[in-house]
């Protein structure tokens, strides 16, 4: 099966700054990548070099099996959406979208019919008319998602689509990807600070940290191995604490202590050299001494956490 | 909202005829957009006032008849090449300050295509101009035999100072970020090139000064205009004049090209 990305080695510098150094990653077809990291990680320069407006300076990499060095015929497999794109503010949305269509190879008649088509499916279909000036910045990224497809891509690059929306918004951004993945069949790399959303929507998280990959998996590989849990968070019922904490204690768990201001609620930290597997010991052993247990959350196992840990973030 | 598929028509690797496609939503954001009628509203009330100056004001019009009608058609020549000049320089720097360059760098169509198509649609500048100057032309110089040669002239020259200053102002707009610094080195080169015409008459003469005022496409057009609206030279008597601007445009489009092809980037820190 062809990849629908797969770069090797992929360098970008400038003089003697690595923006991207070594990156190497394999994107299966259908797959919604996330791409983290840090401002001035290397994601945009990285979808930059992937969508041939910048020159590797080392490594190589191909779309759709097309590789690096036959970058028209790349332009054709993939669209973008750049962080910061800006819009013709006279030109109505429909007359922008008409414009790139011509611009690959549709004849005008079929142009309008893509226009609008796209236009519906971002849900701008009312206000195709509207000149982009008129438009608020949701729409404005909702129109830049509709000229990424208007060359039917097979990858499609998002970076950074939810920056500056408020929440209604990127929630209407997320369901867009959602959809262009989910029916369409099109590879997603989405570049985006919304870890819960990377947590839902991504099959595998790539994570970039000063040009460097620090991080690449699935998202719940990536989470264990960047931040093993080392503690627990467990509520039981107020008339239940003190038995919970002596079977923790006899267990040998570790530490018990109460929960700052939350009564009923302990925290459980596991000493040795496997904490999770000891959290879950004493989970087991809270059911077995029939101790019902309302809550149970492991403290550092979330994409955010191991972000942190990764990225040197704080 | 639903993504349903979009077909795409088969199409070559690039497709064909993508400057055409450049040049036709330049033209319709420079004209539709009103820019253009502005420029082009502006030049007309310039060329008016000089008209009224020159044929119907008694006491300023000290000139000759066909020196009123050079005088418009030199005036016609650099504001024509200025507007194109100003167009051209926007190109480039103007999508790169917007933010608009890189969507447009990540279709298909080449940079050369780009390139040509901008610079096509910035002379539609000079051409309105022209057209505009035509009533004024054919005013000043009726009853004498001069318009047509007129009219000739200033078409030829025109077009090609107008190639050589667009070209000129797209290569500045390549390498720079923003409009302002764009405009400003174009209007200054353009202020360059007009200086020699401000010299004193007596550095304009001999061997030296002539030279100074033959390698530059500008003065060069100028001088031949000159030659046939008032000196009533015929067409091949001042050809050499010509050489200057006919070379300027070619190499300077022609380098245009190649930069455009070649140079047309987003730069650290763009979009």
């Amino acid at each position: 099966m062809t990849l629908a990305v797969e770069a090797d080695g992929l360098s970008k510098r400038y003089g003697s700054l690595a923006a991207v150094e070594d990156l190497s990653v394999a994107v299966e077809p259908g797959e919604i990548l996330g791409v983290l990291g840090p401002n001035g990680a290397g994601k945009t320069t990285a979808i930059r070099v992937l969508t041939t407006v910048l020159s590797p300076t080392g490594g190589s990499f191909a779309i759709d099996g097309v590789p690096h060095t036959r970058a028209s015929e790349i332009r054709r497999h993939v669209g973008v959406l750049p962080e910061s794109a800006g819009y013709p503010e006279r030109l109505t949305g429909e007359e922008y979208l008409r414009y790139f269509a011509r611009l690959y190879g549709h004849e005008r008649g079929s142009a309008r019919a893509a226009a609008a088509s796209l236009l519906d499916q971002v849900g701008l279909g009312e206000r195709s008319r509207s000149l982009v000036a008129t438009y608020s910045r949701g729409m404005r990224q909702r129109l830049g998602i509709a000229r990424a497809l208007v060359n039917d891509p097979s990858v499609v690059f998002l970076d950074e689509p939810t920056l500056g929306l408020d929440p209604a918004g990127q929630r209407q951004v997320i369901d867009l990807v959602r959809s262009i993945s989910s029916e369409r069949g099109t590879t997603v790399l989405l570049s985006t600070h919304l870890l819960a959303e990377v947590e839902e929507l991504c099959s595998r998280v790539l994570i970039l940290n000063k040009g460097r990959v620090a991080a690449y998996g699935t998202v719940s590989d990536v989470s264990r191995r960047a931040a093993a849990p080392r503690s627990a968070t467990l509520r039981v019922g107020l008339e239940h604490v003190q038995r919970a904490r002596s079977t923790l204690a006899a267990a040998g768990i570790g530490e018990v202590a109460a929960t700052n201001g939350r009564p009923g609620s302990l925290t459980v930290t596991a000493g040795g050299d496997a904490p999770e597997a000891a959290l879950n010991e004493g989970l087991r052993a809270l059911t077995d001494a029939g101790v019902p247990v309302l809550a149970f959350e492991l403290q550092g196992a979330r994409l955010s956490d191991a972000f942190l840990a990764m990225t040197g973030e704080s | 909202m639903s993504a349903t598929t979009v077909q795409v028509r088969p199409s070559a690797e690039r497709p064909a005829g993508g400057w055409t496609v450049v040049c036709a939503q330049e033209l319709r954001e420079l004209w539709l957009g009103g820019r253009g009628l502005v420029l082009a509203l502006a030049f007309s009330v310039l060329l008016s006032v000089i008209a009224y100056l020159t044929a119907t004001n008694q006491a300023l019009n000290f000139l000759e008849q066909r020196e009123s009608v050079n005088l418009t058609l030199q005036a016609a020549i650099a504001v024509g090449g200025l507007l194109a000049l100003l167009a051209a320089a926007d190109t480039i720097s103007g999508e790169r300050e917007r933010g608009t360059l890189e969507s447009m760098l990540l279709t298909p169509v080449s940079r050369l295509a780009i390139t040509i198509g901008k610079l096509v649609a910035s002379l539609s500048l000079w051409l309105v101009a022209y057209a505009i100057t035509i009533p004024y032309v054919w005013f000043l110089g009726r009853g004498i035999g001069l318009v047509d040669d007129a009219l000739v002239t200033g078409l030829v020259v025109g077009t090609l100072v107008a190639v050589f200053l667009a070209s000129l102002g797209l290569i500045v707009s390549v390498f720079t970020n923003s409009n302002r610094v764009s405009l400003s080195v174009s209007l200054f080169l353009l202020l360059a090139l007009y200086a020699p015409t401000q010299l004193p008459s007596s550095a304009q003469r001999g061997w030296a000064g002539e030279s100074f005022l033959r390698v530059n496409p500008v003065t060069a057009g100028e001088h031949y205009v000159g030659k046939i609206v008032v000196s009533a030279h015929s067409w091949h008597e001042d050809a050499s004049w010509l050489v200057a601007p006919l070379v300027g445009a070619a190499a300077l489009a022609c380098l245009a090209a190649a930069v455009g092809a070649r140079g047309i980037r987003l730069r650290r820190g763009t979009s």
